[in-house]
């Protein structure tokens, strides 16, 4: 019975990890870092940051992305990509007001 | 009166929501009575828990589907999508865990199973069910702060109602 509890609670932490992870919030500012996730439906994009910060965000209709100083499409953006963002915190949102693809 | 069309797609997950709430929770309390059950009307408590449970787990899996349509939209919106990132986390979990209370439910109806392994395979699902329970409470509780303290999907119109 030990042995099924501690199975049970590994497995509902494996399922939770599965689930998603959680995301951060920063302070308004500009942050470099890597695309953990794109999700084009919804325009919206995960950044790892250097200091393993998980930043979500969605693109607003004032959003600008750029490459090489070039304004780019959306579909630009891919998995592993190394981008510049500028953020503004509202509350507990992060608007990008930027984003710059690197490389 | 407020003017718009009510028929927005962040609507769609409130009106489906509530179904996998009710049938989940039902069919949780349901299966733990079972237990307490000696009489042979016990076998009918496990079909009516088992029922309600896939029901419960399909609409739950709708939910879910409406919700990721209403998130994009959402999220814009609202002054800490933290909020709504814990409810997303809870409300996934909570369908996982589910799945496999169903999935072992259909396993006992499929399978013939000694008396001891079948108890065994409920009291499995019944733990299941629990711990998909409280995720599903938390992710009511998230969900109705979304609303409530954030009013996320609630259309704005102006104060005058004009």
């Amino acid at each position: 019975m030990k042995h099924l509890k501690l199975l049970m609670i590994a497995f509902t932490l494996f399922i939770v990890g599965a689930c998603g992870e959680k995301t951060d919030v920063v302070e308004s500012g500009t942050y470099q870092g890597t695309i953990s996730e794109v999700e084009a439906d919804k325009s919206e994009i995960y950044v790892k940051t250097a200091d393993d910060k998980l930043l979500e965000l969605y693109f607003t209709e004032t959003t600008t992305l750029t490459k090489d100083g070039a304004t780019v499409p959306f579909s630009e953006l891919a998995e592993g990509k190394k981008v510049e963002v500028e953020v503004k915190k509202e509350g507990n949102r992060l608007d990008p007001v930027s984003v710059k693809i690197l490389e | 009166m407020p003017e718009g069309n009510f028929w927005r797609t962040e609507i769609w997950h409130p009106l489906s929501v509530h179904f996998p709430v009710a049938l989940l929770l039902i069919a949780t309390a349901t299966l733990l009575v079972s237990f307490f059950i000696k009489t042979e009307i016990r076998k009918q408590w496990q079909n009516a828990a088992g029922g309600l449970l896939m029901v419960g787990c399909l609409s739950a899996w709708l939910s879910v589907y409406t919700g990721n349509l209403a998130d994009g939209i959402v999220a814009r919106k609202i002054c800490d999508p933290t909020v709504l990132k814990d409810h997303q986390i809870a409300a996934l979990t909570m369908a996982y865990l589910f799945t496999i209370a169903s999935t072992l439910i259909v396993l006992s109806l499929f399978f013939q199973l000694k008396p001891k392994w079948k108890t065994g395979l409920y009291l499995l699902t019944l733990i299941f069910m629990l711990t998909g329970s409280g995720y599903l409470i938390y992710a009511g509780h998230t969900g109705a702060s979304l609303v409530y303290q954030q009013g996320a999907g609630v259309n704005n119109h102006s104060v005058d109602c004009n």
